[in-house]
């Protein structure tokens, strides 16, 4: 199921409704920029869908969740601890295995961080950091990606080289981002998020930057 | 002033503590305290390290009886913690930690007798319950983001090694070896039940006037603990852990009959035990109520409630000795030695002390406890002024300390007061084995007298007293939303 | 990681234990009621275990414990096979050990006396009786020796309790428990407690050793004289050290003779005693109520 189609999707925040209802088709292939003010539901949206698609979904938050006192390598293995034994992974947090060692080898040269593997995540900077949760996310290997902001620390290059690795590794992906020129370089479809409701809901390829800016 | 909540609780107890002083038995008796106070600080000035060739020995045993005992205590505190959201568990817990480490070595005195198990049971017993209380205190502070991201299907021992442990290790680490500070002075004070450590001898020296002796081992202890920091690495841990069970001497045989023995007659009232039925075991628990307990409990109060008020006291009157805000580094420094010294002296022993010096009354035993909590509680306050910014002109000496600085600290200050009431009323009963009037002093007279069916009801009770206080002092924090850290 | 140190601990721990308790099957253990300065004690009590180690055979040893019900614990759990007990832990002590007897007393404990003793400064005059002391006594600070001491504690209770027909606590205006009897005589001495009750063999070995101030403490009234101190024995030691082995500790305390080691207790010779010699320490016992 990596296309998905939601109904009456509703959250509410101290008793006010924060979002919705509100319907969401999405199909697979779909890349999904989620733009929009801050606070408009953005990151609401993106946690329901997250308790809807279960372990169809990789998470990136804005929190990033990562565990401060474990190395980068422990972090990116930490989405993939349902696929094996308990004391495996308990093996792994003492010695990991060559195999797995090599794999998140792999993902973070991808990344551009490579040497970072053993350090604990606490030690790195801002942007290191945001790619050792994407790291994660990818590692999970779900057909689908969530991501809230996921390129919010990352200079140009760098975000440009995420916003790439990302829509080509999840064939389906809903990513809120609030740089205009990169949801629409990289996404095929933009739904615009405002009041918790949706605003606007168009093909990438139909729009230019003026149209969403309507939204802030 | 009285509108606020802090000030009106202030004031209710600070009038509670007065009311008991009017009450309670406080006195000097001695003839010449001051004399001998002279002769104690001249004993701790010329202390004597080779009086007794067992000090050292005593020394290692004190160290080896508080890593065993620590070390069980904090894995069983571990495993308790993480069934601490059952309530059974939790009730478990409190009761266990409501009974102090001097009462568990006199009860497994009983039957394992001067078997090393008794020193370690007595420390890992009453340790687990408070390790399994603060663990899972910090379990749930820890984030709980990594764990909600962990891919669904996830096992719970891997997701607890993964997104909660690390997260609180730093926490669990640094509280663990505070304890081991902790455990290091209860280590010490079971010698005074007769287990082989330090108390032992330092009992012996002090009963018999040999202050020289009692200040060198005094001398010895406070090093043992300041050093702590020093001897006592990560690195080092595994050695020490593997080698403490080697050096808790030897002891004597367990016979197990009189563990079967103690469980199934010793404790059973005396009425049930003779065949007198309820009838004899109302009347049998009325005598122990009016005769021992209600003395005992309403002593144990009143004492407490003037103690935590000195406490309070003290540590406010304390905490500028370490503060960067008054005065230069010399006097910081002293500052800083003299709270480690009220703080590492354990109460118990403090308090054995001035009752030597002052003879008999409830005033050694509050101003050891005042003493002693007030140095923990000042020296945290006094850290915790360190980080407040003072605008470049902001008044100086008297001004500054009660304008500035306490009403910026009073908050922080009162939960910690409220934090230790409980542990301030779980040493005020244990102090009776001294000779003060409180519960512990007829839980110690019905050991003498062999009478341990009346030693466990008052243990029990004492214990309900510590829970209930515990509760109160739990209610008055979130009353009045204060907020507290472990290591106090 | 965690569970293989803690399996290795344990099974480390265990060795030891187990060790330990192989070691000492064939010690033949003893221990003694704290009733005094500790450094005496372990002085006196050395040399009775070098004695009777050489006596009997057998590696004996001693072991100097914090109170009386520790002494009487460790009789009752079979840790130590034999005691110098007071009057009353001898009492308590056979009550929880069946078949357990006093082997032995002191010359002198047959007729014990306990002393009342006051600081000079409260002009109490020395009487024939207590009861003459009444006015002197009222309202005055006590302190006993330890709370399960026969001399520095039942006696005096039973008397007071006797003459006055009231408790302790409502003749005098604070009562104490000081521990052992040369504390009491310190406390006593330095005014901490006006009045104290002693064992007089302490106070007159203290005396002749010049380690009284006579000047601020003195004797103000004698008990009548009841039996106290003897050594008992476990009924059980036959089993574990053989055949005639109780009668041969009995033999080497009643031979006693080494004039330093009977001058340390301080006691002029042992005699034979038994069981029964004890019983109107049980009754006073029983009838002020520290035994059931």
């Amino acid at each position: 199921m990596p296309g998905f189609d939601f109904h009456g999707l509703t959250a509410s925040f101290n008793g006010e409704r924060v979002i919705g209802p509100l319907s969401l088709h999405v199909n697979e292939g779909e890349h999904v920029a989620l733009v929009g003010k801050s606070g408009a539901g953005k990151s609401t949206l993106i946690r329901l869908l997250y308790d809807r698609l279960e372990s169809e979904a990789s998470l990136i938050p804005q929190g990033l969740g990562l565990v401060n006192a474990l190395p980068v390598f422990h972090n990116v293995f930490m989405g993939q601890l349902d696929r094996h034994p308990g004391w495996y992974n308990a093996l792994t947090l003492i010695r990991p295995f060559r195999r797995d060692r090599d794999t998140v080898k792999a993902l973070l040269k991808e990344l551009e961080i490579p040497e970072k593997q053993w350090i604990p995540t606490a030690a790195l900077s801002g942007g290191q950091r945001q790619r050792v949760a994407i790291a994660r996310a990818i590692y999970r290997q779900a057909p689908v990606l969530l991501a809230d902001e996921p390129i919010s620390a990352l200079d140009g290059p760098m975000a440009h080289l995420v916003m790439k690795t990302l829509t080509n590794r999840f064939s389906t992906s809903i990513i809120a981002l609030h740089d205009v020129d990169m949801a629409l370089r990289y996404c095929n479809r933009i739904i615009g998020i405002q009041d918790g409701q949706v605003a606007l809901d168009e093909a990438a390829s139909s729009l230019v930057a003026s149209d969403i800016m309507s939204l802030y | 002033m009285f509108s606020y909540p802090t000030v009106r609780a202030s004031f209710i107890f600070l009038a509670i503590a007065l009311g008991g002083l009017l009450v309670a038995d406080i006195a000097i008796t001695t003839a010449n305290p001051w004399q001998d106070l002279g002769r104690f600080f001249l004993g701790v000035a010329t202390p004597n390290f080779f009086s007794t060739e067992g000090l050292m020995t005593a020394l290692l045993r004190t160290v080896a009886f508080a890593f065993v005992g620590v070390t069980i205590g904090s894995l069983a505190g571990f495993l308790l913690a993480l069934g601490y959201r059952f309530l059974p568990v939790r009730i478990f817990c409190a009761f266990i930690r409501s009974i102090h480490e001097l009462f568990w070595a006199l009860i497994f005195l009983q039957f394992f007798g001067f078997h090393p198990l008794t020193g370690v049971l007595a420390i890992a017993i009453p340790y687990s319950g408070i390790f399994a209380k603060v663990y899972s205190e910090i379990f749930e502070e820890s984030d709980p983001e990594p764990g909600r991201l962990l891919p669904p299907g996830t096992g719970s021992v891997s997701a607890f090694l993964y997104a909660r442990i690390p997260d609180c290790w730093e926490q669990i680490r640094t509280y663990t070896s505070y304890r081991l500070e902790c455990g290091l002075r209860s280590s010490a004070i079971l010698g005074f039940v007769g287990l082989p450590t330090l108390g032992f001898y330092l009992e012996s020296s002090f009963s018999q006037g040999m202050y020289s002796d009692a200040g060198a081992m005094l001398i010895l202890f406070y090093i043992l603990i300041a050093t702590l920091p020093l001897w006592v690495r990560p690195k080092l841990l595994p050695f020490y852990i593997l080698a403490a069970p080697f050096f808790l001497g030897d002891g004597f045989p367990i016979v197990w009959g009189n563990v079967e023995r103690f469980f199934t007659e010793d404790i059973i009232p005396a009425p049930l035990r003779d065949g007198e039925g309820l009838a004899g075991l109302s009347a049998w628990f009325g005598d122990v109520m009016v005769t021992e307990a209600l003395p005992g409990i309403w002593n144990t109060i009143v004492l407490t409630q003037i103690a935590l008020v000195a406490t309070g006291i003290i540590s406010l009157l304390a905490f500028p000795l370490i503060s960067n805000h008054f005065g230069g580094p010399v006097r910081r420094t002293s500052g800083h030695v003299l709270l480690v010294i009220a703080r590492s002296t354990p109460e118990y022993i403090l308090a054995y002390i001035l009752l030597q010096l002052w003879g008999p009354s409830m005033l050694p035993a509050v101003v050891a406890l005042a003493l002693h909590n007030g140095g923990i509680i000042g020296h945290l306050i006094g850290r915790q002024t360190n980080t407040i910014q003072l605008r470049p002109d902001s008044p100086t000496g008297f001004t500054r300390y009660s304008w500035e600085l306490v009403p910026r600290v009073y908050r922080s200050f009162l939960a910690f007061l409220f934090y230790r009431w409980e542990i301030i009323m779980r040493e005020t009963a244990i102090l009776g084995i001294l000779g003060i009037y409180t519960l512990g002093f007829y839980v110690d007279s019905a050991i003498q007298n062999i009478r341990f069916d009346r030693a466990m009801v008052l243990i029990l009770i004492t214990a309900l007293l510590n829970i209930g206080v515990d509760a109160l002092g739990r209610y008055i924090r979130r009353k009045l939303a204060l907020q507290t850290m472990q290591t106090c | 990681m965690v569970i293989k140190h803690l399996r290795k601990w344990l099974v480390s721990g265990l060795l030891s234990f187990s060790a330990v308790t192989a070691v000492q099957a064939q010690t033949f253990v003893f221990t003694a009621i704290p009733d005094e300065d500790e450094t005496k004690l372990v002085e006196r009590f050395r040399g009775v275990a070098d004695y009777l180690s050489e006596q009997l055979d057998v590696d004996v040893r001693y072991i100097p414990v914090k109170s009386y019900a520790a002494a009487v614990s460790a009789f009752r759990n079979n840790q130590v096979q034999l005691a110098w007990f007071g009057g009353l832990s001898g009492v308590q002590a056979r009550r929880l050990v069946p078949g357990s007897e006093a082997i032995a007393q002191g010359v002198e404990d047959e007729a014990f006396v306990t002393y009342f003793i006051a600081n000079t400064s409260t002009e109490i005059e020395p009487a024939g009786s207590l009861a003459d002391l009444e006015d002197n006594l009222r309202g005055k600070t006590f302190t006993f020796g330890s709370k399960g001491s026969t001399s520095g504690r039942l006696m005096p209770e039973f008397h007071l309790r006797d003459t006055f027909g009231e408790a302790p606590e409502s003749v005098f205006s604070r009562v104490g428990f000081s521990g052992n009897h040369t504390r009491t005589l310190r406390l006593v001495e330095a005014g901490t407690y006006e009045v104290g009750a002693l064992n007089f063999q302490v106070w007159e070995k203290e005396l002749a050793d010049g380690n009284i101030d006579t000047d601020a403490v003195q004797v103000i009234w004698k008990t009548p004289a009841y039996p106290d101190y003897q050594w008992t024995i476990r009924g059980d030691v036959n089993e574990r050290f053989g055949e005639g082995f109780k009668d041969k500790v009995t033999k080497a305390l009643l031979e006693l003779d080494d004039p330093a080691l009977l001058e340390s207790f301080p006691r002029s010779g042992f005699i034979p005693a038994s069981n029964d010699d004890y019983e109107p320490i049980r009754k006073t016992a029983e009838n002020i109520g520290i035994l059931d």
